[in-house]
């Protein structure tokens, strides 16, 4: 199990990556940053970078609009 | 929800003169080369301008999938791994050959003298010519210019003209176009100061702090909007899918946040069957941003100009989320309604709300189609809704009521229909008079709560923290909320001051933004400070956050006092509707069941297990109210007023707004 956003619970599975978060969670708003464990993942890596289970998954968006 | 998001770029290995190195899909060749700690002339180049490729000093040897060739490797993505070669001998004969030509050509421009040393050329004479230019500020040529105009103001006042050796900078037909605002980018990204400014109209201080925090800006649009918000593509309508997904965008009157039809009026079908292209209004001619949109040759299918062809300005999103709200997903009727309340002079948001609750209540029986003049108003009841548009703007039947608001018709049909007060009260989302505009707000308190204490109503104007509160989970606690209640309001209140637009504020970032921790990059630092140096260029004064939050309050809380005075500034007018804060319905309460339930669970600690809906509706609404009231406490705090909400003296006098008929509003207030 992971955390996203110190909030929402997203079943671990082997292999999972940043972007298999961000499609499991419906992010899909254009400027957002990630971290996993407090480190910061570039965006080119999200296909690549894998989240281990447990961790601690921020994903901010920038609000923009309103 | 799973959603398929838009799959970034790749990593690809290349290599340079024989080393390995990686670099993301698409990135340009040059930047690569430099990225690697190799020297590589440029001419044309500038780091703010999309490439151009017409100096071809950037020459590079690649080789891809065994074939060798010559690239300019300013405008040549990466899309493959490929070996490059930045400096063979054929190469630096090539480059020195060109330098050679521009220093017999302009001899004495200094970014000229310092490409021919990169490139060995040290002959002045070889190619000296009656051509040759002596001023050490002359126009080499680089273009820079005129793709200056095009991508930072998307004009193109500047071009080439001529051919061959008769080539050269002018505006059509050799005049001063009149056109050209004067907004003085290409004499930012001129080389050699061939372009110079010679007037401020405006006489500010200091008219270069200005300019370079304005380039900033326009370089941004230029090179980050794309991948960003797309506000030169579809303004602000970039969101409608956006809050769809996040379950935010305005359904039925606020019942939900999201509907399987939004594709049909998102921004996407704006872009390709609505929006003009190049025909942006321009809100303010010279905004690089250029938001506003606008619909050519619309063609009316209702009211006084049935039949004519129009230009519509917009849709924004609240006009086209007002949309969703009403159950319109037809874009003709969103852009219909666009343009019959922008020609009546009728707020699009006002409207939609008031029509989203009409709607509610036709439906829920509270009124029928004897009081709407026969009308159907069911949700998606579009010609009907048009229709109450046009009897508001001729002043006559049903839609002389829904002209007055929300606040209005809820306080009619209970007195004249014995409408249930309760339910209207829950339903109809307005506070203070002012409808809601087009986000629901459910499940982030510090949104209802900005939405709610706002001096003139619930709106964006002054603080807009869903994203913040409910997806980033960045201000948890109570005193976090407040915190945020206290920086954004004033903060927003502050453009309105000034008379500033907040959009490139926000609706682009530096692309390094997210070096600063959440809390920090939520405030996009590098803009505010943009903002504090225009000011400072035109005034002359510095500011810095706590000078420019002072500013604020001392407006923001004289606002306050004056509708404490008027009877409008107390806790009571900061209270939503049960609808921006949780569910009133059963239908709505069953369609977040899961979300509610869990919730119930974790956060109230009551097992919803047993309980009906109506039970859960019941303990729903009371906690949530009771939350809101912790936000409230927690912000009225932050910002020194009292436990009603109203400015205390203390507070007053440490902001300096302590005169005698300030006082005499709180002394003799109504509220």
């Amino acid at each position: 199990m992971i955390k996203v956003n110190k909030k929402e619970t997203v079943e671990w599975r082997e292999g999972m990556t940043v972007q298999d978060v961000l499609d499991i969670m419906g992010y899909i708003y254009p400027q957002i940053t990630v971290t996993v464990n407090g480190r910061l993942v570039q965006r080119e890596d999200y296909h690549t970078h894998e989240i281990p289970d447990g961790a601690d998954v921020n994903v901010f968006h920038l609000a923009h609009g309103g | 929800m799973a959603t398929q998001t838009k799959a970034g770029p790749k990593k690809i290995d290349i290599n340079i003169n024989g080393e390995t190195t990686t670099v993301v899909e698409g990135t340009y060749l040059l930047q690569a080369v430099l990225d690697a700690g190799y020297t590589v002339p440029t001419l044309c180049h500038h780091k703010d301008l999309t490439p151009d490729g017409t100096c071809r000093l950037c020459i590079c040897e690649i080789e891809l999938k065994g074939k060798k060739k010559t690239v300019t490797s300013c405008n040549y993505p990466v899309r493959e791994p490929v070996k490059v070669i930045t400096n063979s001998e054929e190469i630096k004969t090539h480059r020195k050959k060109l330098a050679e030509m521009y220093l017999g050509r302009w001899p004495n421009v200094e970014v000229i003298q310092n490409i021919a040393k990169i490139c060995g050329a040290t002959d002045n004479e070889k190619y000296k010519s009656e051509l040759t230019d002596e001023n050490p500020k002359a126009c080499i040529l680089c273009g820079h210019c005129v793709r200056a105009c095009n991508s930072f103001m998307l004009q193109n006042i500047l071009g080439y003209a001529g051919r061959g050796i008769k080539r050269h900078m002018t505006m059509p037909f050799g005049e001063v176009d009149p056109y050209c605002v004067g907004c003085t980018s290409c004499a930012y990204v001129c080389p050699t100061g061939a372009i110079q400014i010679t007037d401020d109209l405006n006489n500010p201080v200091d008219p270069e702090l200005i300019r370079n925090h304005g380039m900033k800006v326009n370089a941004e649009m230029a090179t980050l909007d794309d991948q960003q918000c797309r506000m030169r593509q579809v303004g602000t309508a970039n969101i409608v899918e956006v809050m769809d997904a996040y379950d935010l965008l305005p359904v039925h009157n606020f019942k939900f946040g999201k509907h399987p039809d939004t594709h049909k009026i998102d921004s996407k079908v704006m872009k390709s069957d609505y929006f003009t292209q190049g025909a942006a209004d321009a809100c303010w001619l010279g905004c690089s941003m250029a938001c506003a949109k606008a619909v050519d040759g619309f063609a009316l299918k209702t009211g006084p100009y049935k039949g004519e062809k129009v230009v519509v300005d917009g849709p924004e999103y609240e006009t086209a989320a007002g949309g969703s709200n009403m159950g319109f997903f037809d874009l003709d009727y969103i852009v219909e309604y666009n343009f019959y309340c922008d020609t009546y002079g009728i707020d699009t948001i006002s409207f939609a709300t008031t029509m989203a609750f009409v709607m509610e209540a036709f439906e829920a029986g509270i009124i029928t189609k004897e009081h709407t003049g026969g009308k159907e108003l069911k949700f998606g009841a579009m010609e009907e809704a048009l229709e109450c548009l046009h009897e508001m703007a001729r002043g006559e039947g049903f839609g002389v009521d829904v002209g007055q608001g929300v606040r209005w018709l809820k306080e009619k049909w209970i007195k004249e229909l014995g409408a249930d007060s309760n339910y209207l009260q829950d339903i109809g989302m307005e506070v203070k008079g002012l409808e809601f505009s087009e986000y629901v707000s459910k499940e982030s308190l510090a949104q209802q709560a900005g939405y709610s204490m706002a001096i003139k109503g619930p709106q964006h104007d002054e603080a807009w923290l869903i994203f913040i509160d409910m997806v980033n989970n960045q201000i948890p606690t109570f005193e976090d909320k407040a915190e945020a209640l206290y920086y954004f309001p004033l903060f927003r209140t502050w453009f309105g001051l000034l008379g500033l637009c907040k959009i490139v504020w926000n609706d682009v970032a530096p692309g390094d933004n997210s070096k600063y921790p959440p809390q920090e990059a939520a405030k996009i630092p590098e803009h505010v400070e943009n903002y504090w140096k225009f000011f400072e260029g035109m005034t002359g004064k510095e500011l810095d956050e706590e000078k420019m939050l002072l500013q604020s309050e001392r407006v923001f809380n004289l606002q306050r006092i004056m509708s404490y005075y008027l009877g409008h500034g107390t806790r009571k007018d900061d209270i939503p509707p049960l609808r921006a804060i949780g569910p009133v319905t059963e239908e709505e309460y069953l369609s977040r069941e899961e979300r509610y339930d869990k919730q119930m669970k974790e956060e109230i600690g009551i097992d919803p297990a047993r309980k009906t809906v109506q039970e859960k509706l019941e303990i729903t609404r009371d906690h949530r109210y009771k939350q809101y009231n912790k936000v409230l406490d927690a912000a009225y705090e932050r910002r020194g007023w009292d436990n009603n909400g109203v400015p205390t003296l203390e507070r007053i006098k440490e902001i300096g707004i302590d005169i005698p008929e300030v006082l005499a509003m709180l002394e003799n207030g109504k509220s």
